[in-house]
């Protein structure tokens, strides 16, 4: 259909591995035959328009919503056919970085990291203490400890959001578009968060993301997702390279293409004079 | 087509009443499971409690009190205001005790638990939980669903013993009855299983329904602010005709 | 763990006030004799018409409850009402020729069964019958007879009919 669809190659280290996923909600299919490996250690963005369900990837693969049809494996296990309490065992090595950060707004910033902890590990407060102070150092936030989620502003609240989704130390954190709505300081800030994770942790990441030029500094690999198949992937620089529509369109900064940018807007191109909206 | 629109508007409310019942099964078989989060519950508690004394305070001293004024200008006309006392009493701890105390707890609590879950809901708290392994069944809906449970029959009693005090107010302070008649005929009357007792039934019954109704409306509201809002709006209606619809059945098969 | 002890403490002090209040609601608004206690024994009396009297209502002796109406059923052989009183072990020398009656309190109140103690040295014993019983006074049979016999002389008899009255004995 397209020159810049790509089989994904298939690797033994893959720590995420999702096979022929389709997913309907409502009328509407999300999903199309979808396969996707991310690598142990890499980090992986994917990138798409708005509405190809690169949110309800994530939500598959931590089990939240289970495809129509499709194999979702996850260090080897097959999210979904796993129990809720194999399900919730799984969530525990998987950290998860919501859009709007999803702090619980009754607690402090302080109790917030220490939810997960407190609800699975019974610690001493001491150690409890120490793994919060240490979380919180991680993302610079030490001093902010003793604030309420709504004092602080949104690029702390996804430094807050990303400690507590390290605290277990996971294997894999997923990033539900990290960068929505910072400043190019808080940005940079959350970004060498990323990087810093991966590097020193050897945390496997994904990271759904609009915002290019991140992607370009922290990506390994990019998968290029739309009407529910995967239409490229690669490095960020080689994608860039790559003389398809889908990566014209994306990494040319093109106003259209292959992929309408707003949806649906079947009559966009044509009211703009291009040849036709594909479908 | 007024017809299909109006069967339309049926299912739904039949489908809605279905997803009530499902979700009542769900967080009845998480309340085990949420009895480790006690200090939650506490907290609702506190929440549902706590925080609506003031106002079912306060109402219970003016319901006891209006209707000391009203009993007795109808009692006056059988020569009959010795048995303010009881005609106060009997009022509060079978029908208004409860209900208003539900009604006002489903104003007062009902809307902010709804609200509350509602934006958790919006702002992704709910499956950030469940994103953290903890079910928020457990963890949020059930420590709510009980703590009207235990905050109603509660709170209805202290609303009864406010209106009992409003009555007397208004009765012996004000009107001029003997205090001894006011409180002889009451106790002698009254009693404690049929009148008391199944008064704390009914809001124990009505705890649960306000509750229930409460964290379904936000777990189910759109995750808008608009939805949000038309949420909050649905529990207090819902409720209200709820409380006294079941009010009415109860109280059907109590006498 | 450290989460707020402040609402620990407001949700037990909100729990020690929800149950002081049904505590105080349950002594002072009510009288200890109302609860329904278990130590209690029956005895049983048949009326020709009970009236308005309904289950639960209260039994008394001069006044002061005893026991409550604990069943009515009526008697297919003999069509009268058998009721059934549980009256408090407390008041186990009830003589056993007492008779019952059935009273209005107040004009326009609850029926409840009055007991007048007779003389016998023998008491009431659980299962024993009463045999002297007076029927409810209904308002209709009171203003027939009031009509019938058109004097002010029999009025005070039928309005107060509840002490003077001399017991009939049920159905022999």
């Amino acid at each position: 259909m397209n020159p810049g669809v790509a089989q994904p190659e298939s690797s033994a280290a893959a720590l995420v591995q999702v096979r022929g996923l389709h997913t309907r909600i409502g009328a509407k299919t999300i999903f199309d035959g979808l396969d996707l490996d991310v690598p142990r250690g890499s980090v992986t963005a994917i990138m798409g328009p708005s509405g190809t369900g690169k949110t309800t990837l994530l939500r598959h693969l931590t089990g939240q919503l289970r495809p129509d049809t499709g194999s979702v494996r996850v260090d080897g296990e097959e999210v979904t056919k796993l129990s809720r309490r194999d399900l919730f065992a799984l969530r525990e090595r998987i950290g998860f970085l919501f859009q709007n950060s999803a702090l619980l707004t009754d607690f402090s910033v302080f109790e917030n990291i220490a939810f997960p902890l407190r609800q699975h590990a019974k610690l001493p407060e001491e150690l409890l203490r120490d793994i919060v102070l240490t979380k919180l150092q991680a993302v610079g936030l030490r001093g902010a400890a003793q604030l309420m989620p709504s004092e602080l502003s949104g690029g702390m609240a996804r430094r807050v959001a990303l400690a507590r989704a390290i605290v277990f130390d996971p294997m894999l954190i997923l990033y539900d578009e990290p960068f929505v709505g910072l400043d190019p300081i808080a940005l940079n800030q959350v970004l060498r968060l990323i990087r810093t994770l991966n590097h020193t942790l050897g945390i496997t990441s994904i990271l759904v993301a609009h915002e290019l030029a991140a992607i370009q500094k922290v990506a390994d690999r990019v998968y290029l997702i739309a009407n529910g198949k995967l239409v490229a992937q690669g490095a960020p620089d080689e994608l860039a390279r790559q003389d398809s529509p889908w990566t014209r369109q994306f990494f040319g900064g093109e106003a259209d293409g292959p992929v309408p940018f707003h949806y649906p807007a079947p009559d966009y191109a044509t009211e703009l004079g291009f040849r036709e909206a594909h479908r | 087509m007024n017809a299909n629109l109006r069967r339309n508007w049926l299912l739904q409310g039949v489908v809605s009443l279905g997803e009530c019942g499902l979700f009542f099964v769900a967080v009845a078989g998480a309340v085990p499971k949420s009895l480790r989060y006690w200090r939650e519950l506490c907290r609702q508690v506190w929440f549902v409690g706590a925080m609506s004394l003031v106002i079912v305070m306060t109402c219970g001293l003016f319901v006891g009190m209006v209707l000391a004024l009203q009993l007795f200008n109808t009692l006056s006309i059988f020569g009959a205001t010795s048995e303010l006392g009881t005609a106060v009493a009997l009022s509060l701890f079978r029908e208004l005790g409860p209900v208003v105390t539900a009604l006002l707890v489903a104003g007062r609590a009902g809307t902010a638990v709804t609200a509350e879950i509602g934006l958790m809901r919006a702002t992704d708290q709910l499956d950030a939980m469940s994103m953290m392994a903890v079910d928020p069944l457990a963890y949020v809906a059930a420590p709510r669903f009980l703590a009207g449970i235990i905050a109603m029959p509660l709170l209805a009693c202290v609303f009864n013993a406010m209106g009992i005090f409003g009555g007397h107010l208004v009765g012996v302070t004000w009107l001029g009855l003997d205090n001894g008649t006011f409180w002889g005929n009451m106790t002698s009357t009254v009693m404690l299983q049929r009148d008391i007792l199944d008064g704390v039934y009914k809001s124990i019954v009505f705890g649960g329904v306000v509750s229930l109704i409460a964290v379904f409306q936000g777990y189910t509201a759109p995750p808008t602010s608009e939805g949000v809002a038309y949420s909050t709006t649905r529990t207090v209606v819902f409720s209200s005709i709820v409380i006294l619809a079941f009010d009415f059945v109860m109280t059907a098969f109590m006498t | 763990m450290n989460p707020r002890p402040s609402y620990a403490i407001g949700t037990g002090l909100f729990i020690l006030l929800g149950f002081a209040a049904l505590a105080y609601l349950a002594t002072q608004t009510t009288s200890v004799a109302n609860i329904h206690s278990g130590d209690s024994y029956i005895v049983k009396a048949r009326f020709q018409n009970i009236g308005q009297l309904k289950e639960r209502a209260p039994v008394k002796i001069a006044g002061v409850r005893i026991g409550d109406v604990q069943s009515i059923q009526l008697e297919p052989q003999r069509m009268d009402a058998l009721v059934l009183l549980s009256i408090s072990k407390k008041y186990n020398e009830i003589p056993d020729d007492s008779s019952a009656a059935i009273f209005t309190s107040g004009l326009l109140g609850d029926q409840y069964v009055g007991i007048e103690p007779g003389g016998s040295p023998t008491f009431l014993k659980n299962g024993d019958e009463m045999v002297l019983t007076q029927s409810a006074m209904s308002i209709e049979n009171l203003i027939g007879k009031f009509l019938v016999n058109g004097g002010p002389k029999s009025s005070s008899g039928s309005s107060a009919p509840a002490s003077s009255a001399p017991p009939s004995s049920g159905k022999p």
